[in-house]
């Protein structure tokens, strides 16, 4: 009892033993990005942007606030320049280099100053919205920022049900599933007339990831033509019974990928959003800061 | 009964299949020779699978080693296969496709596979991008699309232009494109028209709205101070105003004094505001700390801290110019004229009798029977003599051959020297018919004849109407000329008293104007009517007092304007929104260059 309760305080305090400090890298290694270093950045990004909701109500700006006074400047520069760091992520993480940099904190930083963004900018606005540039740089910043937060929201939740969803099966296995059934299914049409097995045809020739983003992320795939088949073939005789049995089976291989897709496209759909958009942020803030100073 | 067919193919791709029946309800397959189902296949195990027909006719498959089996293309270890709807079971590169023969039988068809080489292309299209445009592609286009349609095609034209003209009426348009993207906000409702005409302020790139563009049509405006005297009295920046400053005129930016600074564009559509009480006060409340030689006094609260009034007035006779009361003393108007204001006004007084029987008047006289506003109300027209003194000052010298009334003319020495050397020499006026009778000369007057030397009957010289007892001398000083002649003081009045501010008349309509100007009770012309700084603050006090009934709160814009301070800022109506004063030239009477020879 007595070396156990040394050994646990040994880990708590941070000893220099090689078992604790296997046990804080392990801990690491598992706490979430969103937890990292007990919330360092969380804390980072609420003490900016309290201190710049602060200073915005403290300071007054004449005529009114907006982005050209002092502050305004102040606060635009803070946003440009996180903006420009948050977008280095995608380089950084490409980096695979030792040193201090932890990709985990990096992360850590982009989510939670990405969210400080939001106030800093819409602070430097000064609620001043139009049909100009300049709103379209903070329309696209607030896009980027809102499909940041469905990111995180899908990369914490998602997985799980991804993991659920394959049942012990590799993405190779389910079209391996698939093939089988489609063999057994290419013997079993042998007996059926032109028109069935017309439809057993189509059922087999359709791609296995058809259909569009949409139908992806609803798992709402109305021309499959396997679903097709099966309500079409009324099961008389014995092979048509045997094929359609094959086509349920293969429907239902059909809906377990479908669903990795879809669970996969809700996890992939934001970043689609979140990097072009990122990139056109960049060259809309790049027309704001120019034009801004070029009609001064 | 198991029909086992295994299908083979040719070196030349012809297909060989073979069948054998096998009557026992038990198969095993492996890669050792004894097995049923014999597969030579490396990956395979000695004794992979067995094969159990049960009593219900479904295949009951079951590994006989630690290694599973592909079953439909999932990996078991043990599974069942209904032959009726039927299964696959994957050893290696070999195929077990189990079917039910018509006849009943058990078919199990062996075909080998050759590895799926296509397999991890395949798996791509899990993911999303097989179903999307590249999110490169989709950054290039985005980016692309904003900088040239926001950014290069703006800049190019600016640089290609010719520049439109500044037009306040609107009609030109600016030859810049898409800079209409540019814009921070709409303009205020006096520049609204140049909304489309960037380039009539924005005139060069990269350089801030200079003064010489706003001057450019703003001509007129007046300066609230010469530049070095506002930088000198100018209250000092907060830190963060000092710092902005410095890096924007470092950039060519006009500094806190230039017209931008203060008129703030692309703030929406309204009008400029007028400075608050605390935009004067952060100057004026202190202003003699930093420009000690001012000669204004520090005002910040109209209630608490603002300098007394200081009038203009002619402080001797016949002055060229006015000059400013100083505080505390009581001023003495050298205006040229004789005139008791409490004769005048008095109800019951022999003024308001005569006035009361004058079909002029029929009451007694009244301050707007001799003083009329100007049309601004500010200030007031010149009291003319004809309009406002003759009704009882007669002037009438006689009686015309027509028979009308002969009148000496007012205004000049020149001319009363004329009309009185007409009247010396010119026809007496008939006996007959009809005697004169007290009473008949003068406008309407039955009463009242002036006595102005009775310049008919008896020879009255031209001294006479001028020296103390004339006609003139009832309201004009008399004095002698250069050359020793008898004349007459100029009149001198300023055109405004209180030249530092703007008062409405119209605003105090309800006032009566012995309530600010002591008119009543002035015995002489030498009053300077003009109310001092505490009654006003009976009812004005500071931007911050408490509104009631009778309390005002007024800011420093209520009188004064910044660019020119007397002149006025309304928060409506037409242009100029504020109302330059007339220039300052005092009329030192013009009219009596004319009169002196």
């Amino acid at each position: 009892m007595a070396t156990k309760a040394v050994g646990k305080a040994g880990a708590k305090t941070g000893g220099t033993g090689r078992f604790s400090q296997d046990e804080r890298r392990r801990d690491s290694d598992h706490v979430s990005f969103l937890k990292h270093r007990g919330f360092r950045w969380l804390w980072i990004a609420l003490l900016l942007s309290g201190a710049s909701i602060a200073g915005y109500l403290l300071i007054d700006q004449e005529p009114r606030s907006n982005g050209g006074t002092w502050y305004g400047y102040t606060l635009g520069t803070i946003g440009f320049g996180l903006i420009l760091w948050l977008s280095l992520l995608g380089v950084r993480k490409r980096r695979i280099n030792p040193g201090a940099w932890s990709l985990k904190a990096w992360t850590s930083a982009h989510v939670y100053l990405g969210l400080a963004l939001a106030v800093v900018g819409t602070l430097h606005t000064g609620f001043q919205i139009g049909w100009n540039v300049h709103t379209l740089a903070y329309v696209l910043m607030l896009l980027v920022i809102i499909t940041g937060i469905y990111g995180v929201i899908v990369y914490a939740t998602l997985p799980a049900s991804l993991s659920a969803n394959r049942k012990e099966m590799t993405r190779a296995q389910m079209l391996d599933a698939l093939t089988a059934l489609d063999r057994q299914l290419e013997s079993a049409a042998q007996p059926l007339a032109r028109g069935e097995a017309d439809l057993v045809i189509a059922a087999l020739k359709q791609d296995v990831f058809h259909g569009g983003v949409l139908a992806r992320l609803t798992g709402r795939y109305p021309r499959c033509a396997t679903a097709i088949a099966m309500v079409c073939l009324d099961g008389g005789s014995e092979a048509e019974k045997r094929v359609e049995a094959l086509l349920v089976k293969r429907h239902a291989q059909l809906q377990q990928i479908r669903g990795a897709l879809r669970i996969r496209a809700m996890l992939e759909i934001w970043l689609f959003v979140h990097i072009p958009l990122t990139v056109a942020l960049i060259a809309a803030l790049t027309a704001h800061v120019i034009s801004v100073f070029y009609y001064w | 009964m198991f029909l086992i067919r295994t299908i083979d193919f040719t070196a030349a791709g012809r297909e060989i299949v073979r069948d054998r029946v096998l009557g026992q309800t038990r198969l095993t397959v492996g890669r050792a020779a004894e097995n049923d189902i014999h597969l030579p296949d490396l990956a395979v195990e000695q004794h992979h699978v067995g094969i159990d027909l049960a009593a219900d006719g479904t295949l009951a498959v079951k590994s006989l080693g630690t290694l599973g089996f592909g079953l439909d293309g999932r990996i078991v270890t043990e599974g069942v296969i209904d032959p009726r709807t039927g299964g696959e079971v994957a050893l290696g590169a070999a195929r077990l496709a189990v079917t039910r023969e018509a006849d009943g039988n058990i078919a199990i068809t062996i075909r080998q596979v050759v590895a799926d080489e296509g397999k991890i292309d395949a798996l791509r299209g899990f993911a999303l991008a097989s179903k999307l445009p590249g999110k490169r592609a989709m950054s290039w286009v985005f980016a692309s699309a904003i900088i040239l349609l926001l950014l290069a095609l703006p800049v190019a034209s600016h640089l290609l232009r010719t520049p439109a003209k500044p037009d306040p009426t609107g009609k030109t348009p600016g030859t810049v494109l898409m800079d209409s993207a540019w814009t921070s906000g709409e303009l205020s409702l006096k520049h609204h028209t140049l909304a489309d005409n960037c380039e009539s302020c924005h005139v060069a790139a990269f350089e801030s709205v200079q003064d010489e563009t706003c001057l450019s049509c703003h001509k007129d405006i007046g300066d609230h101070a010469q530049k070095p005297r506002l930088a000198k009295g100018m209250a000092p920046l907060s830190q963060g105003d000092a710092l902005q400053w410095m890096i924007a005129e470092g950039f060519g930016k006009e500094g806190p004094l230039g017209c931008v600074a203060c008129h703030s564009e692309h703030e929406g559509p309204v009008r400029t505001q007028a400075g608050s009480e605390a935009f004067c006060g952060d100057c004026h409340k202190d202003l003699d700390a930093r420009l000690t030689d001012t000669a204004l006094g520090n005002a910040h609260d109209f209630g608490k801290t603002h300098p007394q009034f200081r009038p203009l007035y002619f402080a001797s006779f016949g002055a060229a110019k006015p000059v400013r009361a100083s505080v505390g003393s009581v001023p003495v108007e050298r205006s040229g004229l004789v005139f008791p204001h409490d004769v005048h006004m008095n109800p019951r007084g022999g003024a308001a009798r005569m006035a009361v029987s004058l079909a002029q008047y029929r009451a007694p006289l009244e301050c707007k029977d001799c003083h009329v506003a100007t049309p601004d109300k500010v200030t007031f027209k010149p009291v003319e003599m004809e309009e406002a003194c003759e009704a009882c000052h007669s002037l009438v010298s006689g009686r015309t051959a027509g028979g009308g009334l002969s009148k000496l003319r007012h205004g000049s020495v020149k001319n009363l020297a004329e009309d009185l050397a007409r009247i010396t020499s010119g026809p007496r006026p008939a006996l007959v018919p009809g005697r004169q009778r007290p009473g008949q000369i003068g406008s309407a007057s039955p009463a009242y004849r002036a006595d102005f030397g009775r310049p008919v009957r008896s020879y009255i010289g031209f001294s006479n109407a001028l020296t103390a007892g004339g006609v003139c001398t009832e309201c004009h000083l008399p004095t002698r000329g250069p050359t020793g002649q008898a004349d007459l003081m100029p009149v001198n009045f300023p055109d405004r008293f209180l030249t530092g501010g703007y008062f409405s008349h119209a605003a105090h309509a309800k006032q009566r104007c012995s309530d600010c100007h002591a008119a009543d009770t002035s015995k002489a012309a030498s009053d300077l009517l003009m109310p001092d700084l505490k009654s006003c603050r009976d009812c004005h006090l500071g931007a911050a007092a408490v509104k009631t009934a009778k309390i005002v709160p007024s800011d420093c814009a209520m009188c004064h304007a910044y660019h020119l301070p007397s002149g006025q800022w309304s928060p409506k109506g037409p242009t100029p929104h504020y109302k330059p004063p007339p220039p300052d030239k005092s009329r030192v009477a013009a009219k009596l260059a004319q009169a002196r020879p």
